[in-house]
Parts: structure tokens; C-alpha cells; sequence
């Protein structure tokens, strides 16, 4: 379980004199064991910001973040991150990148390979183990970090805005096999995201946030059934979801746009 | 690739021998003696390379220097430029002096080197590697800034140490850039190695250029600066052999 308490970030700037920035002010948080669930909030709002410190990639200031009890000091083995740039090594092969945090983790060269060549065949890349990144598409790129962040088996996947930087049929395709792996093989997931449609479509929960500071605006429960397909995107309680959403983000934003 | 020699080397071929046809049109046409015309470079470097001793021993002590020196180069420059580019507080010690390094002219420097370490082999190792060195460092400080921070950000989520953010991420990512700087250093490397032996150390292939212009035999001056093409243009086709298994990935971004 995921538990966040009265987190608050900021940003300091680097000259002396320079106002510190509040990203995050008073964050409450708890993710269940198994449960999916979506962050959603309008742009600059802290939502990777609060993701890079559930990841333990940054420190934060004030408040309590901890994983199962223990208190998170830095990135575990529980945890596995999807950066939203897909963050591959470009001068190695899709094998090489899947295997990655396996052999930083110190298992071993067969044990990497074959579990590695595992994965690949899980999100359907088999047959591109010797590609480079550059030659493949923007979504074949994200299912090699999502094939890379699965292989070490975490408890735990952070999604930060993972696609966000694909196209929407691709998007779209993405969802549905993320979908498909976790009722498969759930796993406690954070997802953030700008897409309404994602938000709802995914979550369990769908958290949204208010502006800077980031603060926990609503925990939403969606309502509906797994497994879920795209049918439920017709059906009146999504409908609905995403125009509360909507009508809350249009709110929050109508200063800036 | 027999296509890819095809494409490079007919438009290489032709270049060439417009230049050369030019050469030679406008020296039948200017009457300047002095100048030689391109055939009778090539049968100067002919008679150089065949019936000179002294070239292949000029060769020799000339390229002591250079490779003594571009070795120390590569050594110190690399490391160098791995540290600066990774370590804020390094950078901010190192950065005056990679300036300093850069903007100074090294040939008035070359007496007080001479004074300071004699005529020997040292001296002229000392003067390739000012040439040489701040070009392999910059290029390799630039490569390792280059590394995009979210491969690091990766590599540490999954827990990598310091040392294997550095096997697995920061060299290998900076490895065209310190191709790139290999490349330029060593073509300073060679400017180092014969500016040193026309200036003052009179040995090697600068003393034979010095003993041919002396004796203004003008066709054996340009053999010997063609040989030195050569042979620069060898180095870095073998560096660029290497450079493509290890780099392959990149996109071609090394000058020089």
C-alpha cells in the first residue's frame, strides 16, 4: 500500500533571493494493494512532480510518503517507473532496454535474457529483440519501457503520463493492452495523466488536483465493472465522470487560457 | 555498402580531379616556376618515399612525437572531460582553464616550451599534447552534458550506483562526442607535431621540409605536406571504422 500524508514540495530557485515555489501543499494519498489509480489535474499542477517522489527519484520537504510501512528514502525494488519520454537507451537494442533493470539489479545474464525475451513476447514485440529505438514507432517505444519497468516484477508501476507523447489510435491501443496485462496481473499502479478519457477509462480512482499548489481537490471512484473494455466509454456513469471532470478543470483554468 | 562506395567515392574521384585539373591549367598558364605542378608532386612523393632513407626516418621521429603526444591526449582529455561533464563543481574549476587552453595560440608558446624542456623528444610531445588535449576534453564534456537527464533519472529508478550510471549511461551516451573530439584532436595533433619541428626543434619531417624549401626544391615540399595527408587521412579513416561499431547508433555529428 501506497501512503502519502500531508506531503508538501518546493522548488527553490538557484540564485539566493529567488521565491521558492510550491508545487505540492498538503498531499494525502492512499493506494490500495492491486488498485488502479489515475492522477489527473491541469498542467503544472505537481502530479509528476508527486510521482517522482513516490518513484523516490526526488526528496520532498515535509509529510510522510511510505510503501507497506516503510518510509520511502530513495527508489526500491518494489517500484518500477514508465517515463513519459519512454527514456530508452538509444545505442542499445529493445533486448538490451528490457533487460536493463534486471541487470542493475544484479540477476544474472541468462536470467535477463530470458526473462526479458518473457516480456517482449507479452507486450508483442517478438521479432524486434535487435532493434534499435529509432527504428520503431512511438507506441512499439513505450511498450519496450513498459515491457523494461515490468520485468523486474514490481509491486508497484508509476506511469508517468506515458502516453501522452503518442497519437491517439496509438494511444488508444496502449490503453487497452495496459488494460488487458494488469486484470491479468494486477498490480498497485499510479498513472498520470492529461487525458480525461485515460483518467476514467483506467482508474479504479481518478484523483484530481487543483493548480499550484498542488493539493488533492477529489478522490472520484469510477463506477465501472472488470474487466472493462471500450464499450463503458458509452455507457452513463463515464459519460458522466468525464464531464464532472471537465466541468472541474475548465473551472480551474478559466483564468489561464 | 558496395553502393554506399560507389555514392561516396565517384563524386570524391571527380572532385579531385577538377582540383587537380585546375592546378595544372593554371600553373602551364602563370610561369611561376616555383610553384610545381601536381604531376611532378606525385613523382616527387615518388622519389621520396623510394629512393629517400632519410624520409622513413624523418617519418619516424616525427610520428613519436605525434603518437606519444596524441596518446597522452587522448588520456588526460577523456578523463578530463568525463569529470567536467558530469560534476557541477568540477566544471566550474575546470572551465577557466579549458577557456584559457582554448583561445591561446600555442605556436608563440613553443620557444619558452623548447627552454623549459630542452630539444628532446619531451618538448615536442609537450607542445602535440597543448595542441591536442583542451579539443578531446571539450568535445567529451559536451557529449556527457549531452546525455539526456532522464536516462540517468531511469537508470537510478531502477536503483543503478554512481559507477553503473557511469558504465551504463554516461559513456556509452557521450561515446560520439568523444569520437568527435578524438577526430579533431587528432588533426591538431598533426598541426602540433610539424609546427614544433619548423619553428625550432629541426628534426623529423619539419627538418625536411625546412632542407627542401632551403633548397627550393618546391616539388619535394609539397610531397612531404601530401604524405602527411595521407597519412592524417588514414588515421582518422581508421578512427571512423572504429567509431562507426562503437557509435553506430548516433547520428554523425563529429567535425574536423
Amino acid at each position: 500500500m501506497i501512503k502519502v500524508r500531508a506531503l508538501s514540495k518546493a522548488f527553490g530557485g538557484y540564485d539566493h533571493g529567488s521565491a521558492e515555489v510550491l508545487a505540492l501543499s498538503d498531499i494525502d494519498l492512499e493506494v490500495r494493494d492491486n488498485e488502479f489509480v489515475t492522477v489527473i489535474g491541469p498542467s503544472g499542477c505537481g502530479k509528476t512532480t508527486l510521482l517522482r517522489i513516490i518513484a523516490g527519484l526526488i526528496p520532498y520537504d515535509q509529510g510522510e510518503v511510505s510503501i507497506d510501512g516503510r518510509a520511502v528514502i530513495g527508489p526500491g525494488p518494489e517500484r518500477a517507473v514508465v517515463f513519459q519520454n519512454f527514456a530508452l537507451m538509444p545505442w542499445a537494442d529493445v533486448l538490451s532496454n528490457v533487460a536493463f533493470g534486471l541487470e542493475i539489479r544484479g540477476a544474472s545474464t541468462d536470467q535477463c535474457q530470458a526473462k526479458a525475451k518473457e516480456l517482449i513476447k507479452l507486450v508483442g514485440l517478438q521479432g524486434f529483440e535487435r532493434r534499435l529505438p529509432k527504428e520503431l514507432s512511438g507506441g512499439m517505444q513505450q511498450r519496450v519501457g513498459l515491457a523494461r519497468a515490468l520485468a523486474v516484477n514490481p509491486q508497484i508501476l508509476l506511469m508517468d503520463e506515458p502516453f501522452g507523447a503518442l497519437d491517439e489510435q496509438t494511444r488508444r491501443l496502449l490503453q487497452e493492452q495496459l488494460l488487458r496485462l494488469w486484470e491479468r496481473e494486477r498490480k498497485t499502479v499510479v498513472f498520470i495523466t492529461h487525458s480525461m478519457d485515460e483518467a476514467v477509462m483506467l482508474g479504479d480512482r481518478v484523483m484530481l488536483m487543483t493548480p499550484r499548489p498542488g493539493r488533492v481537490k477529489e478522490m472520484i471512484n469510477v463506477p465501472l465493472g472488470r474487466p472493462r473494455s471500450r464499450e463503458v466509454e458509452k455507457s452513463s456513469a463515464f459519460l458522466e465522470i468525464k464531464e464532472y471532470l471537465w466541468d472541474n478543470l475548465r473551472a480551474m483554468q478559466a483564468g489561464d487560457a | 555498402m558496395k553502393t554506399n562506395l560507389a555514392r561516396d567515392w565517384g563524386p570524391r574521384c571527380v572532385v579531385f580531379a577538377a582540383i587537380v585539373g585546375l592546378w595544372e591549367f593554371f600553373l602551364s598558364h602563370s610561369g611561376n616556376f616555383l610553384l610545381p605542378r601536381f604531376s611532378e608532386i606525385v613523382s616527387g612523393a615518388y622519389r621520396l618515399v623510394f629512393f629517400e632513407p632519410r624520409f622513413w626516418q624523418a617519418l619516424f621521429i616525427s610520428n613519436q612525437a605525434l603518437l606519444i603526444g596524441y596518446a597522452m591526449s587522448v588520456a588526460v582529455g577523456i578523463p578530463l572531460g568525463l569529470i567536467a561533464g558530469r560534476l557541477r563543481w568540477m566544471d566550474r574549476i575546470l572551465n577557466p582553464y579549458v577557456g584559457v587552453l582554448l583561445a591561446l595560440p600555442v605556436a608563440p608558446l613553443i620557444p619558452i616550451v623548447i627552454i623549459a624542456l630542452g630539444l628532446g623528444l619531451a618538448a615536442r610531445v609537450f607542445i602535440v599534447v597543448l595542441f591536442a588535449v583542451v579539443f578531446i576534453t571539450v568535445n567529451t564534456r559536451a557529449g556527457v552534458r549531452g546525455v539526456e537527464a532522464s536516462l540517468i533519472e531511469m537508470a537510478y529508478s531502477f536503483g543503478a550506483s554512481e559507477a553503473q550510471i557511469w558504465r551504463r549511461i554516461v559513456i556509452p551516451g557521450a561515446m560520439p562526442a568523444i569520437f568527435a573530439g578524438m577526430r579533431i584532436g587528432l588533426g591538431r595533433a598533426i598541426t602540433g607535431m610539424v609546427m614544433v619541428e619548423l619553428l625550432l626543434v629541426a628534426t623529423g619531417l619539419g627538418r625536411l621540409l625546412l632542407e627542401f624549401s632551403g633548397r627550393m626544391q618546391s616539388d619535394l615540399v609539397f610531397a612531404t605536406i601530401l604524405v602527411v595527408i595521407i597519412e592524417a587521412l588514414s588515421l582518422l579513416a581508421a578512427m571512423q571504422t572504429i567509431e562507426r561499431r562503437v557509435a553506430r547508433w548516433a547520428p554523425d555529428i563529429s567535425v574536423g
